[in-house]
This record gives structure tokens, sequence and C-alpha cells, in this order.
């Protein structure tokens, strides 16, 4: 059973406003959407172990240093900058 | 009634490898803002992490010096939560599957604080705060930690203290962290709760975050152990919490908000793949293992014959016990060494950082080659004492300051004249000496010392005026 | 019909030059792309630079690669720098990646031609490409249909001929739902035999870029090309090598059919496919039909581990490092949270919250944990099926394309039109979906010829022998360049 707490919470954890006249829909949805998910409680219980879809291991890379880029291509897409860090702006 | 104080430590420590844990930008500390930074590192959408070998074997070093069991198969997870100072908002670190099971750190009062495991995780970015303005720089964004979580099995604010300096003592000596805590490279987190002494229940903990200096720790866990005390005895009930502590109030408050409702949803990282640790690489890291600071010390005590408080002290610092291992080299008394080290060289060492490199000027060897002429007996202590301060100053060996003629020592006739001399020269101590002032004599045995410039031996010349004086 | 072969032949041939064919893709974009809106992003500079490059190459007698000078377009979720790309989101607006992702380093190298980057459901969410921040990617066959989803522009690009190949990503059918809706082929690679480096994760471990194109042949030239280990993509094996055995003689080729695909399957698309099976017996292939009952499972299996891994890869969109930031808020909690709710779409939003529920505390075991666990079995089902058979034929999607708008609000209902796509995803498996026929409208059927892990080389035998078995369901559409 999905209640609206839980939509709130799965919200807050998603950082996901939802709007108060929202909430009952969403919640509903959500029933539907978990309600489908739940088919899987009818599926045979097996104790398969899935690791990883090829059973891949042990692949690493050395320590060896690869020269960084300059900051100002890692500051290119920053919606806002200043003083060579990102920046959230206090815009209260 | 009595309480007794219950506390598990969760402590961070950054590996010292070249790169990051993920990707090849430095580790290196410092640097202007956002420049040992790639798309990898700044979680750019649709890169993907490769795994720092040199971090899993840094990592079983440290498991294999804490005693701990080397997993076979490890894994890695996402620990999700979304805040500036993390890219991906997801740290990638171990939960289901960590590197190291178990292991213990063994306190000098004999205890053994057991740890639960240790894991890998990638270290996050620094965010600084300014006027409500939060600026973000990811440099250390990425830098490979381990994490070492112990049960809750320490008992008192010593223990923490013990077992924090342990841990850094021994991680420096294995050479995988310099555990700067100023710096950042070593933090923990300290749970705490009380319970009343004898009980075996545990009382509801409370969790101070980022603790990053042990006198700090020391306080907040004073303060958070009288705030419970006086809690529960006012009829009150501790809440289980995240507390920051305040270096300038010495308290500690909640660092609980309504916005960081927390449930990380730990997943497997479908970017990375299983590790699988062979037991012939274990071994071939313990074998690499220099010998560990606790068995130094006790083969300091069982073999050298130092005295347990000069060999924790020896051994506090790896430097500092390479520097004594090679200085007893060829040596008839470690503890004539130990006594010089602990002694005039510690003075010139403050602080720890100087402990910690031990740059003193002079070789292991050259100390080693002082001891040896006190050995044979060519030089007394004090021509010693006074000869090692000149090599500290000068990083000059022994044999620059002693000529042939100090090493002679000072023969039985020559003795006798040093001690009649000073006899007739000071009457009054001879006279204070008969009156029974036992201390005058010390005197006498100065004045002797004095004029053979220290060569003479000590006790033979107390002997010698004592048996002047009293004509026998 | 543009196929790679054709266009090479041509640039060989000097019959064009690499600059006049690229300005004839780019004038067709122009006029077409109002009514397929198939591209998101037209990079002419960069296509001129490279056709010219290619020119000065054949002018100065240089042999050419089989990709070399060969227009075609990536899927708006492949990292492409200094060019825009948004994954069709509005939270991705504005940015210009600094790295290549992987297989555009490569096709970049071979002197690929790049039109532009193409329309897709927003984070390849979707089954229609409707869920696009530019509004979805139109059916070449009938632009009242919709080109399908996630890689709609892609498909929609390929079949109006708009593109020589396209690269598309498939998560949960991404490559084969759009392909079987525009007619054209479409191969979801092995996961691991093409890197992912710089595709933005939707499903880490679902996700696989792949070739859409106008035949088999040229399916296997582009996965040749693309398929190679990359070490910056822990997950990567490489595969490739298939066009060396696409001519195989493929008598005594054991092709099995699961009941469970063709339940529910709309009977045009079902008799479409058995017809293939008849086709396949006449070219001596044996027909093995049998049951994969674990199948009924695989859809919520592949919702609740996609949502998941989606919930968690979606979470660095906080306006603080690139895209979309919201201009006013209170505080930085305030502020990722209304540009996350302003910059993605509705269902994003919806997939985000069933990952973030199936992973949180008291869930993780019911949902996450128990779909990892038939994830297992579903993989040892497939392993048991192709003890019986080399390939299996699946219908591609339930129905045809439908018609624009048509995608409903229930999300549920639009879940069901991957039922036949996701059970590869969910076992790593390779499957192309490749034309079949079409319905009484005209509007093109597929099936998909699923294989073995890393057994490319096989479905694409497979394929190719089909498609010259039966060349009359590969049919071009009006639209686009004409060779
Ligand atoms: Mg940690
Ligand atoms: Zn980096």
């Amino acid at each position: 059973m999905v209640t609206r707490e839980d939509v709130e919470n799965i919200a807050l954890l998603s950082k996901l406003f939802v709007p108060e006249e929202e909430l009952d829909g969403l919640t509903e949805s959500m029933q539907k959407i978990v309600d489908f998910a739940d088919a899987i409680n009818n599926a045979p219980a097996s104790d398969e172990d899935f690791d990883n879809i090829n059973n891949l291991s042990n692949v690493f890379r050395e320590d060896e240093v690869v020269p960084s880029f300059p900051a100002e291509e890692i500051l290119k897409n920053a919606p806002e900058q200043a003083e060579q860090h990102f920046l959230v702006r206090n815009r209260e | 009634m009595k309480y007794e104080l219950v506390s598990g430590f969760e402590t961070h420590i950054e590996l010292q490898t070249k790169t990051k844990i993920f990707c090849g930008c430095t580790t290196q500390f410092g640097g202007e803002p956002n420049t040992h930074c790639c798309p990898v590192c700044i979680g750019l959408p649709g890169t993907l992490p490769v795994l720092n070998r040199e971090v899993v074997r840094f990592a079983i070093r440290a498991g294999l010096a804490v005693h701990g069991e080397i997993a076979e198969i490890a894994k890695m997870d996402r620990k999700n939560y979304c805040y500036p100072d993390l890219s991906k908002a997801y740290q990638i670190s171990q939960l289901y599957a960590p590197l190291i099971i178990g292991g213990y750190v063994e306190l000098s009062n004999g205890r053994k604080i057991r740890l639960h495991h240790i894991h890998i995780e990638e270290d996050a970015g620094k965010l600084i705060h300014q006027h409500g303005d939060t600026y973000v720089d990811y440099n250390r964004g990425g830098v490979p930690l381990i994490e070492i979580v112990s049960e809750p099995d320490i008992r008192s604010i010593d223990e923490a203290k013990e077992y924090v300096e342990k841990l850094q003592q021994v991680m420096r000596y294995i050479g995988v962290s310099d555990c700067k805590m100023q710096e950042g490279s070593m933090r923990c987190d300290v749970n705490i709760s009380v319970r009343p002494a004898g009980s075996e229940a545990f009382g509801t903990r409370t969790e101070i975050k980022n603790m990053n200096s042990i006198n700090n720790i020391a306080k907040a866990m004073e303060y958070e152990y009288d705030r419970q005390v006086d809690l529960i005895e006012s009829g009150g009930k501790v809440v289980q919490e995240t507390l920051r502590y305040d270096d300038a109030t010495g308290t500690t408050s909640s660092m609980r908000s309504k916005e960081d409702a927390h449930d990380y949803r730990y997943f497997r990282d479908p970017d990375l793949v299983t590790i699988n640790i062979s037991r012939d690489e274990v071994e071939e890291l313990r074998a690499q293992l220099p010998e560990l600071p606790a068995d130094k010390c006790r083969r300091y005590i069982d073999e050298l014959g130092i005295p347990e408080k000069d060999a924790a002290l020896l051994t506090k610092y790896r430097r500092i016990s390479e520097f004594f291992d090679a200085a007893i080299e060829g040596v008839k008394s470690p503890k004539t060494v130990s006594n010089f080290i602990i002694g005039q060289m510690f003075r010139r060492t403050e602080t720890e950082d100087d402990k910690e490199k031990f740059e003193v000027g002079i070789t292991p060897q050259m100390l080693g080659e002082l001891v040896k002429l006190l050995d044979s007996g060519k030089i007394r202590n004090n021509l010693a004492k006074s000869t090692l301060e000149k090599m500290l100053d000068s990083g000059k060996g022994a044999l620059e300051f002693i000529s042939e003629s100090d090493m002679g020592g000072v023969d039985d006739n020559a003795l006798l004249e040093l001690c009649q001399n000073a006899i007739a020269g000071n009457a009054k101590a001879v006279a204070d000496f008969k009156g029974g002032k036992e201390k005058a004599l010390k005197a006498l045995v100065g004045n002797v010392m004095k004029n053979s410039r220290g060569k003479a031996d000590a006790q033979a010349a107390e002997a010698k005026i004592k048996a002047l004086i009293l004509g026998e | 019909m543009g196929t790679i072969a054709k266009i090479h032949d041509m640039l060989v041939g000097r019959e064009v030059s690499c600059t006049e064919l690229t300005q004839q893709y780019l004038g067709a974009i122009e006029s077409a792309n109002g009514e397929l809106n198939a591209y998101v992003t037209v990079t002419p500079d960069e296509a001129m630079k490279t056709a010219a490059a290619v020119d000065q190459k054949l002018a100065a007698g240089e042999e050419i690669g089989m990709l070399e000078g060969v227009p075609m377009t990536l899927k708006d979720n492949m990292s492409t720098k200094g060019i825009e790309t948004t994954c069709c989101s509005k939270i991705l607006t504005g940015y210009k990646p600094i790295y290549d992702a992987t297989v555009w380093e490569i096709l970049k190298s071979q002197n690929s031609v790049l039109l532009g980057k193409t329309n897709m459901d927003e984070f390849a969410m979707g089954s229609s490409c409707e869920n696009s921040c530019f509004g979805g990617a139109m059916n070449p066959f009938d632009t009242a249909h919709v080109a399908g989803g996630s890689s709609g522009g892609g498909a929609s690009a390929v079949g109006g001929n708009l593109a020589a190949f396209a690269l598309g990503s498939d998560t949960g059918g991404s490559i084969r739902q759009p392909a079987s809706f525009c007619g054209v082929v479409g191969l979801k690679p092995t996961y691991g035999a093409v890197s992912r480096y710089g595709l933005i994760a939707y499903a880490s471990s679902l996700d696989q870029i792949g070739p859409i194109a106008k035949s088999v042949e040229d399916a296997s030239l582009v996965f040749d090309a693309i398929a190679k280990q990359d070490k910056r993509d822990s997950t990567s094996k490489g595969g490739g090598n298939t066009y060396a055995s696409l001519q195989n003689d493929i008598k005594g080729m054991k092709i099995g059919i699961a009941r469970e695909y063709l339940d529910g399957v709309r009977d045009d698309v079902r008799e479409a496919v058995l017809a293939a099976a008849e086709v396949y017996k006449s070219l001596g292939a044996e027909i093995i039909c049998f049951d994969l009952p674990i199948l009924k499972f695989a859809l919520p299996v592949y919702y609740i581990i996609a949502c998941a891994e989606a919930s968690s890869n979606l979470g660095r969109y906080d306006g603080i490092r690139y895209g979309y930031k919201t201009a006013q808020y209170n505080g930085t909690h305030d502020m990722i949270c209304r540009t996350r709710s302003e910059g993605f779409g509705e269902e994003v939003k919806r997939r985000i919250l069933l990952g973030t529920y199936v992973l949180s505390a008291g869930y993780y075991d019911a949902y996450y944990k128990k779909a990892q666990n038939l994830r297992g079995t579903i993989i040892s089902a497939f392993n048991k099926a192709f003890e019986q058979c080399d390939v299996i034929l699946a219908p591609t999607v339930p129905m045809t394309a439908f018609e624009k708008g048509h995608a409903t609000s229930d999300p549920i209902e639009t879940y069901l039109t991957d039922i036949c796509t996701v059970p590869v995803n969910i076992a790593g498996l390779p499957a192309v979906s490749v034309p079949c026929g079409f319905n009484a409208k005209g509007m093109p059927i597929g099936m998909q010829l699923i294989g073995r892990s890393f057994g490319e080389a096989t479905i694409l035998n497979a394929a190719y022998r089909w498609q010259q078995a039966a060349p009359e369901k590969f049919t071009d559409t009006k639209w686009g360049v004409k060779l």
C-alpha cells in the first residue's frame, strides 16, 4: 500500500517537489505501478545469484597520473561560477 | 548511579595513492580549485569509473596491519544521497561485500577494540560557505578512502584517544596514509552511548560527525557523555541522532534538518565489476609489510631490554624506530641508544610532524659510533652527552669533537692526583662531608669531573675521594 | 537505397564527392526535418569539415574505409565534445560536453560524417519518442504515426534517408522498437560489446549502444566498427567480427520460437513472424518451439531494475555543474528540488520516484533484490533455451507504430509495448530487429532474432539470409536522399 507519506518521503529522497494538489493523484498512480511491480512476488523462488551480466571481475586501471582538465573546461557548463568554483548563490 | 561510556568509531583515512580511486587525476593535497578534476570525477553525464588497482592493494595492507580477514570477493555499491559536494549524487562505497572483515586494534591495557570491517570508497569535494553562497571545489572528490568501522568496544576517552593514535601509527607505518587530521586525511565519526555500569545492554547512541583532531574527540566525547548522563538522570531519553561538535563552544548540536531524510538506498554499482582477491596476492602483500609497531615494541622489550614506556616511545613513529634499529647495529647496549634518542634527540623534535619526519641531522650510524665509544669505556657519559649536542648542531660525527687524548680515559695515577687536588682546593666541602653532609661529596666529584673534562669515571672518583678523606 | 556499401562505391568511384553528398543530406534534413523531427541538433560545420577531409584523401588517391565519408547521426544521449547533448531533456539544455563518447571517438577517427544529434524520449525513457522536450519524431512511413522510442529520431532519420545510419541506445528495446516501427534494421548488441563511455546513463546494467541501419549488412559493418573493448568502461569486453560470416549458409540452423513471445501479440504481427519462420524453414533452418514461462516476469523485473538504476543515475542533475538551473530559489536544497522538478518531464520523474521507492529501506528486499534474483533465473532460462536452438525468433513489438498522441497516459499500458524487447536487456543478450512485413495500413512490422551472449555473428547471419530471401520487406520511404 503506497501512502501519501511514502510519496512525500520518496519525493524528498529524489529531491523532487510534489505540489500538494498533485499528491493524491501521484499516490494513486504510484500504487498502480507498484501493483504492477508486485507481480514478481508470484515468481518462483530461486537461489539463482546474479552478479554482473558477463560475470566480469578484476577490471582495474594502474595508479598512473593522467593530466587533469583545465579548470576552465571543468567549469565550462556551470550555470554559475565564481573564483574558479562552482557556485550556488544565495538568492534569498 | 555510575555510568559506563560505550563508543565505536568510523574512521575515514585517505590513501596515499598517486591517483584518485576511479580516474587518473592526482590526489595531491591543495592545488588551485577544480584543477585536479576531469569528466569522471566531476560526474559528467556518461562518464564511468574504473577502479585503481593500487587502492585495493593499499586497503589490503591496511586490513592485514589490523589483523583483518581479506575477503575473497568484494563488490562496489552506490550510497545515494544528494549534496553539492558529491558530484554524482552517490558515493561509490561498499556495503554488501566489503574488502576486509573483522580485525582489531590492541590497546596498551591489553584490550582489543574489534573492527567490524574496512571498506574502500571515494571522498567528496569541498564546500565553502560564504555569506550564504556555496562554493564547490571537486579537487578532493574521488580521492580514495578506507573507512575503518569498529565495534562499540571503546569504554573510555583514554581508550578512544589511544585507539585513534594506534590507527594513525599503524597506517603511517605501512605507508598507506599520512593520517593528518588537520588536513582531513584522517577523520572520525564517533558513536557514543552510556549505560549503567555493569549493564550489558546498549543505550541509545548518538553520532558525532567529522572529528578532525584527537583533542576535539576527547572534548566532544566528554561533553556528550555528560550530556547523556544528565539527560538520563533527569528522567529524559537520549535521541538517536547525528551531531556536530562546535569547537568554539565545546558543545554538540543536532545536524538534522528536514532536508536530509537519510536513506542511502545502497545497491550494487552496475558500472563496476567484482573484485576477486587471490590468496597469493594477499600473501605477497603480507610479506611486503614492514614489522608492525606492536611487534616491534614487544621485540624491543623482550629482546633488547628496553623499558616498556621507552619502547612505546621509540615505536610510535616509524622513522624513529628505523633510526633506532640502524643505530643499534653492533652496539652492546641498545638501551643507551634509546636513552640518547628519547632524551636529547626528542628535545630537538618537538612537534608531531618533526617526530614523524625525524630529520635530526646525523645518521643512525653516527649515533651508533658514539655509543660504541661509550660502550668500550673510551669515553664517559658526560662527554658523550655533550658530544651528541655538538653532533646534532653540526651534523658531524663524534670523532670531530673527541681527541685521542679524550679517549684515553683517566688512569689511576691521574685520578688520584685529580682527587687530591679536589680535596686540597675545597676545604669547606671536605669539612662538610666530615660533618656528615653526604652531599658535599658531590661537589668534590664534580670538581674532578670538571678538571678531567668529563673523562674521569665519576663512581671511581667518588670512591677514591671518600677513601682519601676518611684516611682509608 | 542509400546503404553504406552504395555510398562507399559512389565515393570511391568518384560519382559524387563527399562534400556534395553531405550537402545533399543536409539539404534533405533542412526540408524534411520540419515534419519528421528526427534531428534535434544539426551539425553542418562538423559534417562539412569531415567531408572536406575525406574528399582530400580521395583526391590524393588514398584508400578510404567503409564508414569513411558516410553521413550518419548519433542519438542525443551520446557525448559529443562541443556539440550540445541534451538527452532531449530541459534539464540538460545548453550542455556541451567537454569529451567525446568512445563510439563517437571511434567513428570520428574513421571520418564518418556527423550530420547531427537525433531525437529521443527524454533520458531514453519511453516507447514513442513523444517524451522528448523537442516534441516527438515522426514515422517516415506515415507522419501521423510515431517513430517509436526511445531512439525514434535515429530510426526516423534512417527510415527517412536523412542519414545512412544512426547510433541508438537500447535499454529495454529503444533501438529495436523504433527500428521495427520505421521499417529499418536495429541491432541491440550483447551487453559489454560496445563501450558505454560517454553514453548518458539511463539504466547502467541494461544500456547498450547499437546501430540503426537500412540493411543487415550496414548494421554489421557499423557494429564491427564500434564493438571494441574500452579501458574506460569496466563492463566492456568488445565483440565484432560479424561481417565475415554474414553470408554463411543457415542450413541446419536451429531457430527457436518461445510461445510466450507470441502471447498478446496483435494478429498481423504474429502472422508476419510465423510467415518468416516458414521462409527460414524453406532456407533449411529447423524451427523448434518451446516455452519460456519465466518471461512473464520480465517486464516488472525490467522496470524495477531500470528505474532503480535511473533514480541513482539521474541524481546528479542538480543545477550546479551543468545544464538547467532554476531562476528563483531559497537555499541550496530548494534550488536542487526546483531545478529537478522544473527540468525533468513527467515520465522521468515517475521513474525516478519508482526507482527510489524500490531501493528504499523496507522495500529493497521485496523489489530490487527479488528482481535481481529473477534476473539470474531469466538468464539461466535463456541459457537453457540456447541449448536447443541457435537463435530465438520473436516479434519486436506486439503492434505496429501507433498514431501520434495515442501513446496513452496510462503508464502501465505504455510499458506493455516493451514486453517483447526487455527480456534480452535483462539477460544481456544480442538481438536484431528486421522488417518482416506490413500491416493493412502499410505500416512496417518487425521481428527480432535473439542470440547467445556475444552471438551477434549468428543473428546477423540469420538476418542477412532473411533479407536476401525477402527483400520486399525492406522498402524505402519517400523521404530524403535518393541514391
Ligand atoms: Mg563512509
Ligand atoms: Zn578525475
